[in-house]
């Protein structure tokens, strides 16, 4: 990584431009989060009271670790299914069968253009009333959470096999793969591993849209520091709190597969 | 002439023995008129080497051969049998037809080894460490044997089209198309490729080469085609094509090559 940037290397003029941009970019930040702590404190939500139950009070530190323990689950097992139905519909439309391509095109673009909110909506209130079926708040979020994001994830590795040079195809058909056999051992690995960037993003969006599970009574993170808040008439400081746990989340997350996707590039050269 | 034509051959002894067959193959690109009506047969054993200049349709030709360009008329046998169209048919085919690129075309997420035993193993069903002696035998012969274990972006263009050879090789094709193997290398590594292409041909392989690599022609190849505009204009051996070639346009392609 020796060359990051897109552009020449800044000249002299270049660097004072820079170094100036830099300063006063520093300098409203600074004044912004200043003004920002001085008006908390003259309105005194700066007070210890308000802050300390985040270290001391352990019920409160459980209450919410559960919440945080349900949305790490949902998300984790809404990723793995996203990505598996994901996969399956890129597949499916990088076969070539005209029927089945317009089929999971339909797929995509529904799924991909109804809010995350309303899907879990449809299913709470219709799947009773339909399937006459109880379904549990937890698989209204997760199944709401995978329709969605199967159908990002299969635009996102569709676009990465359409990245692929043509030759690794041709070469795989000359051996006499069939062209499923070609998607399974040589395209989508390759596609997945070039879109590692973009599932990221998209495992950080089901992260974050998990949070919505509240309008359905799903106990996650942000639903249980609204009950938390409440009792403890500290919804400002509950709010920071669990949004910072949110950042520190999907910093990890980043990181973890940061590191993956470099062990990986590094073995390949 | 001591030329190509002599050279002694092993494995074949039958000369009426065709193992590719083309008969009156035409092929347009919309109105491009790619083949025009292409005859060609070639001998088991035999070298035949393609030249002409760009777009004369040299390539298009290699690769109808195995079906990765369809054609609009005309036919094609490989070993007796018509080219199928789709289905197991054709994949069994191309699995005896050999290919090498251009552009090498390694897959870029496997090692040199990995690329070689895939197809082998998947697709024939052979054992893995047996697949894994083969690929390591057909590295030892084009000479890259050390190279095995690492990743394709690793190696040296002329290291990744002997690869690129070996597996072509694992799966113990009967005839190998090459679709101009040199043109993507650096000119060091030029003489690599061609070394391991004339041990095949000395080793009695039926090859196709598409190539612009005159020296390799002279020496190894038993007939060479000249292309120009879809057609294939002569079909000599490489004496009398390069002394004495007959059409005005073999003479202005090897007046501006050579």
């Amino acid at each position: 990584m020796k060359h990051t940037h897109l552009f020449d290397s800044p000249g002299p003029r270049g660097l004072r431009l820079i170094r100036m941009a830099t300063a006063v970019w520093v300098a409203v930040l600074l004044l912004i989060v200043a003004y920002v702590v001085w008006r908390l404190d003259a309105r005194g939500q700066l007070a210890p009271g308000k802050w300390l139950p985040f270290v001391t009070n352990v019920k409160l530190l459980k209450f919410l670790g559960e919440g945080l323990l349900q949305t790490l689950s949902a998300s984790s097992v809404a990723l793995v299914f996203s990505l598996l139905l994901g996969i399956v519909l890129a597949v499916g439309r990088a076969l070539g069968h005209r029927l089945l391509s317009l089929a999971i095109a339909a797929y995509v673009q529904v799924f991909r253009g109804i809010p995350v909110l309303l899907n879990m909506l449809f299913l709470f209130l219709g799947v009773p009333l339909v399937l006459r079926l109880n379904i549990s708040a937890y698989s209204v979020v997760v199944i709401a959470l995978v329709l969605y994001n199967s159908a990002v994830i299969a635009e996102i590795v569709r676009a990465g096999i359409a990245a692929l040079p043509s030759g690794q195809r041709s070469a795989s058909l000359a051996l006499g793969f069939s062209e499923f056999q070609t998607l399974k051992y040589i395209l989508v690995p390759q596609a997945v591993r070039l879109m590692i960037p973009a599932l990221v993003s998209q495992f950080i969006i089901i992260i974050k849209d998990s949070a919505l599970g509240f309008i359905v009574g799903f106990h996650e993170l942000t639903a249980k520091a609204q009950n938390a808040a409440l009792q403890l008439s500290n919804p400002l400081q509950t709010y920071i709190v669990i949004g910072i746990v949110y950042v520190a989340i999907n910093l990890l997350v980043a990181h973890i597969s940061n590191w993956i996707a470099n062990r990986k590039t590094n073995t390949a050269g | 002439m001591s030329d190509a034509c002599s050279v002694p051959r092993m494995g074949h002894d039958d000369m009426s023995d065709i193992m590719v067959e083309l008969r009156g193959v035409d092929k347009w690109y919309g109105d491009f008129h790619v083949l025009k009506n292409i005859n060609l047969a070639i001998d088991r054993g035999q070298v035949v080497v393609v030249c002409g200049p760009s777009g004369s349709g040299k390539s298009t030709l290699c690769r109808t051969i195995n079906r990765l360009e369809s054609i609009d008329q005309g036919s094609i046998v490989i070993d007796g049998r018509v080219l199928p169209s789709e289905g197991r048919a054709l994949r069994e085919l191309r699995a005896n037809v050999g290919m090498v690129f251009q552009s090498f075309n390694l897959f870029s997420h496997l090692t040199v080894i990995e690329n070689i035993t895939l197809a082998p193993r998947k697709l024939r069903g052979v054992a893995k460490e047996q697949a894994r002696q083969h690929a390591l035998a057909l590295l030892d012969s084009v000479g890259i044997a050390s190279q095995a274990d690492k990743y394709p972006a690793q190696l040296s263009g002329g290291q990744q089209q002997r690869a690129a050879i070996a597996r072509a090789l694992a799966m113990r094709p009967e005839v190998i198309l090459f679709d101009e193997p040199t043109s993507a290398l650096d000119p060091e590594m030029v003489g690599e490729v061609l070394e391991v292409m004339t041990k095949l041909a000395e080793e009695g392989m039926t090859m196709l080469v598409v190539t612009h690599e005159m020296g390799f022609a002279r020496k190894v190849a038993d007939r060479v085609l000249f292309m120009d505009e879809g057609e294939i204009v002569e079909d000599r051996s490489p004496s009398d094509f390069f002394n004495q070639p007959e059409t005005d346009r073999a003479r202005a392609f090897l007046s501006r090559i050579l």
